[in-house]
């Protein structure tokens, strides 16, 4: 338990350098950005030259870039994000707005995908027809040769929500991962000799397959995290939907670096945030 | 087993002929992919226009046609940028194990964490705003490439770890061989079909990536066409179901990347 409590540890460690990292990643970004503090108000003639400088001096042009680096970190440990530039309003507030949204949503796509995924792959396990596993092996492989964009055009016409269209992009591949996870225990000697001894099927898929396949579903967790949180940009922008995804979109279309880079950051955090926990739990496992 | 056989030959053929329209495209059609028939916008198919003409006129077989060419040539690019970086990372991490192996598995783990599409979009902005067509496309599919080699860093890594304890690399390491030397002229020729399985995994990925990106706005840009600007027109669905012709190019692109699943022997086949 101590053991698995230090490797914890040292994983937040890892995370809490990794935000350091990401976030002067995003300042250096922003800084050497084409187009980087110029503001339009300099143009009119109706601002004096002691508004123009201070116009200036907010965008601290004339800083160096350690300084810079330093208002920057400061900012976002008072959790100032900065202001988007196309909407000229608080980041922190927009993503205040919308992260309940696409965290709703991501949740929901990834329980779908994850519990349609787990029953169609255990079903061709346990009875271990032709029919069955062609099937599905011939609707996921349409499915993933879906761009997701595609999808989520789907989703718009069918009105359907946009969880259902995440759970749609993830399932394919989370079924081909878990197929092959559950048929190679399934393979196995010892499933063979269970056999041989008369076990019944059901229980060599709940005593015997799934146990040996859960590390690497317990992995799989955190990898279909960042899959899902990729998914909901097309599927938010698509639909119209109020999320995260969608103002990343209209950030880049817009290029609000600030709006972009911190929204970026973020994501990527949580996902990282989810890896470390699920890798984690692997480790903490006999 | 032969209907696996048989189910690849198939495919193989369905790839190379869709290869070989994309980079004939020239002499099978004499029109640009840019020249708009004013006269004629959404025109149904006919002789002249074979797939009809899109709502600004254009020949939708000519900018299939074309757009095939784009990714089918720039996605496998991306794909062998994305190996080449693989391949050179992970034999260096499985050849020379200790600290570096922990850094360069952990940026790959780090990297695999990220959501691409972010990461992408954030990178994409820095491009100027008067970009031309062809520098969008070559950025799109260089930021794929470039952001695409994580996943395949894994297998190399796992695979030129177990040859680091071989009796030939034993061997050269004996007979003086530099690491450079190792690497380059043992490690790497040793793990060609390796490399090989992850490059031809590569490209549907990186269709499919850049259909995303480029129907979002953010990829290829007009008039240059592309598999997935060319899936722009989608969003309205009520001109889709009056023109269904123009349903053309997700056709091709699905059949695509089906045919790249399943051009690959399955393990029990190779063994």
């Amino acid at each position: 338990m101590a053991h698995w409590i230090s490797k914890l540890g040292w994983k937040v460690i890892q995370l809490v350098a990794l935000a350091i990292l990401g976030a002067l990643l995003c300042a250096t970004m922003m800084r050497f950005a084409p187009g980087y503090g110029v503001d339009e108000r300099e143009l009119d003639s109706r601002y004096s030259q002691a508004s123009r400088e201070s116009i200036r001096s907010e965008h601290h042009i004339s800083d160096g870039l350690f300084s810079y680096y330093g208002v920057y970190l400061k900012g976002l440990v008072r959790g100032n994000f900065g202001t988007s530039i196309f909407l000229q309003r608080p980041v922190g507030e927009l993503l205040r707005e919308r992260a309940p949204f696409t965290l709703r949503t991501v949740l929901f796509g990834l329980l779908t995908a994850w519990i349609l995924a787990t029953a169609l792959s255990l079903l061709t396990v346990r009875f271990q027809s032709w029919a069955l596993d062609y099937s599905a092996t011939a609707v996921t492989g349409m499915l993933i040769a879906l761009p997701a964009a595609v999808v989520a055009l789907g989703c718009l016409y069918l009105r359907a929500p946009v969880f259902l269209g995440i759970a749609v992009v993830i399932l394919p591949k989370l079924f081909r991962y878990q197929h092959n996870l559950f048929a190679h225990a399934h393979s196995q000697p010892f499933v063979l000799a269970a056999r041989a001894r008369g076990v019944s099927r059901n229980r060599i898929l709940f005593r015997h397959v799934i146990p040996v396949a859960w590390h690497p579903l317990v992995a799989l967790l955190g990898v279909s995290a960042s899959m899902a949180f990729g998914a909901a940009i097309p599927l938010e922008a698509i639909s119209d939907s109020p999320g995260v995804g969608q103002l990343a979109w209209q950030a880049a279309l817009n290029r609000d670096l600030p709006l972009l880079t911190s929204i970026t950051l973020l994501v990527t955090l949580l996902t990282v945030g989810v890896n470390v926990l699920t890798g984690s739990m692997r480790e903490g496992q006999p | 087993m032969k209907a696996r056989r048989a189910l690849r030959v198939v495919c193989l053929g369905i790839l190379i002929a869709i290869f070989t329209l994309g980079l004939l495209a020239g002499s099978i059609t004499h029109y640009s992919y840019a020249f708009q028939f004013r006269e004629l916008p959404n025109a149904a198919p006919s002789s002249l226009h074979l797939l009809g003409t899109d709502p600004l006129g254009r020949d939708l077989f000519t900018r299939v046609l074309y757009g095939t060419r784009i990714s089918l040539l720039l996605a496998p690019a991306a794909a062998l940028l994305a190996t080449i970086i693989a391949a050179i990372l992970g034999g260096i991490a499985g050849l020379r194990g200790g600290w570096l192996e922990k850094l360069i598995l952990a940026s790959a783990d780090l990297s695999m964490s990220l959501p691409l599409l972010f990461v992408l979009i954030a990178l994409r902005v820095w491009l100027p705003l008067d970009a031309s067509p062809v520098l969008s496309a070559g950025a799109t599919f260089l930021t794929l490439g470039i952001l695409g080699w994580p996943a395949s860093l894994r297998v190399v890594w796992a695979t030129a770890r177990n040859l680091r304890e071989s009796d030939h690399i034993l061997l050269a390491r004996s007979l003086g061989y530099r690491n450079s030397q190792l690497l380059f002229g043992q490690i790497i020729p040793c793990l060609r079909p390796v490399f090989l399985a992850q490059f031809w995994v590569s490209i549907p990925l990186f269709i499919l990536m850049e259909a995303t990106l480029s129907m979002l706005g953010l990829g290829v840009l007009e008039p240059l066409p592309s598999w997935g600007n060319l899936l722009h027109g989608f969003e309205d669905f009520s001109a889709m179901a009056a023109n269904p012709w123009r349903v053309a190019p997700l056709l091709v692109l699905v059949l695509t990347v089906i045919c790249f699943q399943f051009i690959f022997p399955e393990s029990e086949e190779l063994a």
